[in-house]
């Protein structure tokens, strides 16, 4: 676990974590016009529109410049014969091993934006846990699923 | 035993009363309404109400049969909808027998069946048949042998340890049941208090200050001390005669003063062994052994692990695994600690909260100040003790985990049941080389259960990931 995994997820995950993050980012700004729209209109207090336009500039540069960036290059994964092994977070490094013979079941997943970008995710359940590595090109992720699937045997013990 | 058979007449009274328990808003409800202008209303429409659910407890209990048919136990209820439960045989993972008070004075008892399928029921339940039937299906059911009848026998000497009375009172005195007493009474009082009138408060007030602060004093220590004694009947009646056997493949408890329950845990589906103290029982050299079990029902609010031994002393613990359960003893005494740079995170965490306790009521009530400084002098303590407890030990396929958030827990974990391994880091924590882990194995209800121990040192988290990885090479 000294090494972090040698795969990179899609670099369009950048481009859809944008889009997805404007999206969101969309209804801040929305209640940040209608505030200010009610501050001429109503009389609306002033500092609250301050605060609301100050929270919008921020979390939208935050969730549309800069997170997308990093977190795809923190993003990596690696599958080998005996076990999965991810690796993701931002300020927070987390490495998961998941043991093949504990994978239960493994599915890909797109969404509309996703779609968009011809990227679907994975994703990889054990029987306490579910894992995801998003983003990965529709071919990349459906050979995993397959390779996943293939190597995955329950052990005749487990529950 | 093919042909359908009903459950015991007594059913519908079963079913009446939980009808009713589920209802009782709506009374409540109807008379707070209509007590004042229509109250002949209110008890019209509380009798009409009652008639309904009557009619429903006979209907469910009369559309309820059971057989047994080859492999399967076959169910088939349902008032309006009806339904078709087979559940096979060898899918059934326990058959637990348990008896409240009403099943008592009829000599009932009431079935609860479950597979290794997840949910929050049982995958089916005879909420009363006669104890022989009960009895009779399991033996059916499971073509397991009764305890008793193995009892009898010579040959095999089936391992089973019962609590002492003396225990039991200890257990019950050093519960910790307290806490959650005043929270459930703090509950009920906010309820109440709509009811209250408002000048009761003036009134109990004047008459507080009337009898002195003395006679104050005793009277509170008076309320703790009932709740204490609430508190050890509590536990007494929950864990009375508690007894746990081993039968071959299955863990077998039975306990109970009132509701008298009989559980049966196959030791496959046992995911992890432990023992907790809290701070009560640490001193006094106590522990609770506890089991988590993959699947299963949450059955009455127990959503915590399973007790395997209510009360037992520490030094105990070896000879009680070596009995029941010898693949998780382990060498607990070998602990390996946390290195000393990680205490400062431990405070940091437990201080934060309190200061930031301390500094609201220091700006809003001051003359209570010395309440927030009680509490982090607490803290402080409580992330020593933390810092000190946890760390970890390897040995051959198992890992034992200990750590603390109020109660001292050690978890034994063998590595087939661990789902996967997790290494967490801040920038802080990367740059002083140290690390988070976190182990889930399945829980209860087939969640994930997941253990933490935080800061570790890096090595030895990298130990615990090449011991868990499973690649070669």
């Amino acid at each position: 676990m000294r090494k972090p995994p040698i795969h990179t997820i899609s670099h369009d995950a950048i481009k859809a974590w944008r889009i997805t993050a404007i999206l969101y980012e969309a209804i801040a700004w929305v209640i940040t016009i209608i505030g200010i729209v009610l501050h001429f209109v109503v009389d609306f207090p002033l500092w609250i529109v301050l605060i609301l336009i100050a929270v919008s500039v921020v979390s939208t540069y935050f969730t549309v410049f800069l997170l997308p960036k990093l977190r795809w290059k923190r993003w990596r994964y690696e599958v080998f014969e005996q076990e999965i092994y991810i690796q993701h977070g931002i300020l927070v490094v987390s490495r998961t091993l998941i043991p093949m013979i504990r994978v239960q079941h493994v599915e890909t997943e797109q969404g509309p934006i996703l779609k968009k970008f011809d990227l679907a995710s994975v994703s990889i359940s054990t029987a306490a846990t579910t894992h995801q590595i998003p983003a990965l090109s529709n071919e990349v992720a459906s050979d995993l699923r397959d390779k996943i699937s293939a190597l995955a045997r329950v052990d005749e013990d487990d529950v | 035993m093919s042909e359908p058979k009903r459950l015991h007449p007594a059913t519908m009274i079963f079913n009446l009363v939980m009808a009713l328990r589920s209802t009782i808003f709506i009374f409540v409800l109807i008379f707070v309404t209509l007590y004042d202008t229509h109250l002949f209303y209110a008890i019209l429409a509380a009798v009409l109400l009652v008639g309904f659910l009557f009619l429903g407890s006979f209907l469910s209990w009369s559309r309820f049969t059971y057989r047994i048919e080859g492999e399967e136990l076959r169910l088939e209820y349902g008032i309006l909808v009806r339904k078709k439960r087979y559940i096979s045989k060898n899918r059934i993972q326990s058959i637990d027998l348990t008896q409240n008070v009403l099943h008592r004075i009829f000599k009932l008892a009431k079935v609860e069946i479950e597979t290794a399928g997840t949910g929050a029921e049982a995958e089916a339940s005879l909420i009363a048949v006669t104890l022989e039937e009960g009895e009779a299906l399991r033996a059916e059911l499971k073509s397991i042998v009764k305890v008793e009848e193995l009892a009898d026998d010579t040959e095999t000497i089936i391992p089973s340890q019962s609590i002492s009375k003396k225990r039991l009172l200890v257990a019950g005195a050093t519960s910790g049941r307290i806490g959650v007493l005043l929270a459930l009474g703090g509950a009920a009082f906010s309820e109440l208090e709509r009811f209250i009138p408002a000048n009761f408060y003036d009134q109990a007030y004047n008459w507080a200050i009337g009898l002195g602060l003395i006679i104050l004093a005793l009277m509170v220590v008076g309320i703790i001390l009932f709740l204490w004694l609430v508190g050890i009947a509590g536990t007494i009646i929950k864990y009375w005669n508690f007894t746990i056997s081993k039968v071959e493949e299955d863990i077998v408890i039975t306990c109970g003063l009132l509701e008298k329950k009989h559980i049966t845990i196959p030791l496959k589906r046992i995911q992890a062994i432990g023992h907790v103290e809290n701070l009560i029982r640490q001193p006094l050299g106590f522990t609770t052994v506890i089991a988590e079990i993959a699947g299963g029902s949450n059955d009455k609010g127990e959503q915590f692990s399973t007790v395997l031994f209510p009360m037992i002393k520490i030094e105990e613990v070896d000879a009680f695994l070596e009995e029941f359960l010898p693949e998780y003893l382990t060498n607990r005494q070998e602990i390996k600690p946390l290195p000393k740079r990680s205490l400062k995170y431990y405070l940091f965490r437990m201080i934060v909260p309190a200061l930031v306790l301390l500094a609201a009521v220091f700006f809003i009530l001051p003359q209570f100040v010395w309440i927030p400084i009680v509490i982090l002098a607490a803290s402080v303590v409580l992330g020593i003790l933390q810092y000190k407890d946890s760390g970890y030990v390897i040995e051959g396929n198992r890992i034992t985990l200990r750590y603390r958030v109020f109660s001292k827990v050690t978890m034994i974990m063998n590595h087939k049941r661990i789902q996967a391994f997790n290494k967490k880091q801040h920038i802080l924590h990367r740059k002083e080389r140290l690390a988070t882990t976190q182990l889930s194995i399945v829980g209860k209800m087939g969640m994930g259960k997941h253990y933490h121990v935080k800061e570790l040192d890096e090595k030895a988290v990298d130990e615990m990931s090449d011991w868990y990885s499973c690649r070669e090479g």
